[in-house]
């Protein structure tokens, strides 16, 4: 891990450890109900706590957004470019059409993130909070190493493109 | 009355919900950019004569919890300033000097920091702040953090 990397994941992970402190709540707006409260229209504001941002720089940053039964966890992945923007999009696509797969992630993400993570008290009941920390920090190590390496990918493979097909007009 | 069954009892209980306003304190009185102002002037001299302790101690102490939106950042861009032009190596002694409210109060200022342009662009700085501060006194200011209803 670079050095200036290791802040921003601490902050984040710390972050984290205080915000996930979550307990079953039924909803006050809709009996029988047991829904995120950090995710539907509240009118009861106590509910929710307050937001927390994590910013490296204006590319990368982290929300984390709580309340009494949930979690919101939105993370701007690094953009640099065109091509990584197209890359971060594809990836965390194709990420969110198997969210059931990931238990936590979040089918949508919110407004100016690119991927989000909705953690409720299902989850920290059923798994450890821990392990659910360190795999938000090790996929925000990993995703940046991941889009980088594609990017790379993607060029190598552009130029052999290119090189095969204006070879045709080479006499 | 005869659609009484559809009425919204709770809208004529105002102890029912609680709005964002009925959770922060009554303050009394309301402080002004005027009568903050030899305040902000005496932490800009303080961090400009390059004494970040007294100027850390200062920003972190009393902030003005009860005035508008305006002056609390008027009063964050200085404290943004003072934590600036802390060096890197003084900020765990900083730190140490500070005590438990002082504590809650600059993880406020980190977090509020990061989450706004021009404290996005000290990001770096403000990582190292807040590295500095959990390695003194860990988690604790952050739970201070997320249930205090008064912001800075």
């Amino acid at each position: 891990m670079s050095q200036s990397l290791r802040p921003y994941l601490n902050a984040v992970r710390y972050s984290l450890e205080a915000a996930l402190t979550l307990r079953n709540f039924s909803s006050q707006e809709v009996e029988r109900h047991n829904r995120p409260e950090v995710e539907v229209p509240n009118t009861s504001a106590e509910l929710l706590l307050q937001p927390m941002h994590v910013s490296r720089n204006e590319n990368e940053q982290v929300l984390i957004e709580s309340s009494v039964n949930s979690v919101r966890v939105s993370i701007k992945v690094k953009q640099a470019d065109e091509i990584e923007q197209i890359l971060v999009h594809k990836f965390t696509r194709f990420l969110e059409q198997r969210a059931e797969a990931f238990q936590i992630l979040r089918r949508e993400p919110i407004q100016d993130f690119s991927i989000s993570f909705l953690i409720t008290n299902k989850h920290t009941e059923t798994l450890k909070t821990d392990k659910l920390i360190d795999f938000i920090i090790e996929f925000m190590e990993e995703v940046d190493k991941e889009i980088s390496e594609m990017k790379l990918f993607l060029n190598a493979r552009a130029r052999f493109v290119a090189e095969a097909y204006l070879g045709e007009f080479v006499y | 009355m005869e659609d009484w069954r559809r009425i919204d009892i709770d809208a004529f209980d105002p102890e029912a919900r609680l709005r964002p306003e009925d959770l922060v304190p009554n303050y009394g009185t309301t402080i002004t950019l005027s009568e903050l102002q030899p305040k902000i002037s005496q932490l800009r001299s303080l961090a400009s004569s390059g004494d970040m302790s007294s100027a850390i101690q200062l920003a972190t102490s009393e902030p003005p919890y009860s005035a508008d939106e305006q002056t609390k950042h008027q009063y964050f861009l200085a404290v943004l300033e003072a934590l600036a032009q802390t060096r890197q190596t003084d900020m765990a002694k900083v730190v140490k000097s500070l005590d438990r409210a002082q504590k809650d109060v600059l993880v406020k200022y980190i977090y509020k920091g990061m989450s706004l342009p021009e404290g996005k662009k000290q990001g770096g700085i403000l990582l190292a702040w807040f590295e500095n501060l959990t390695q003194d006194s860990g988690v604790n200011p952050i739970v201070h953090y997320i249930s205090d209803r008064r912001t800075v």
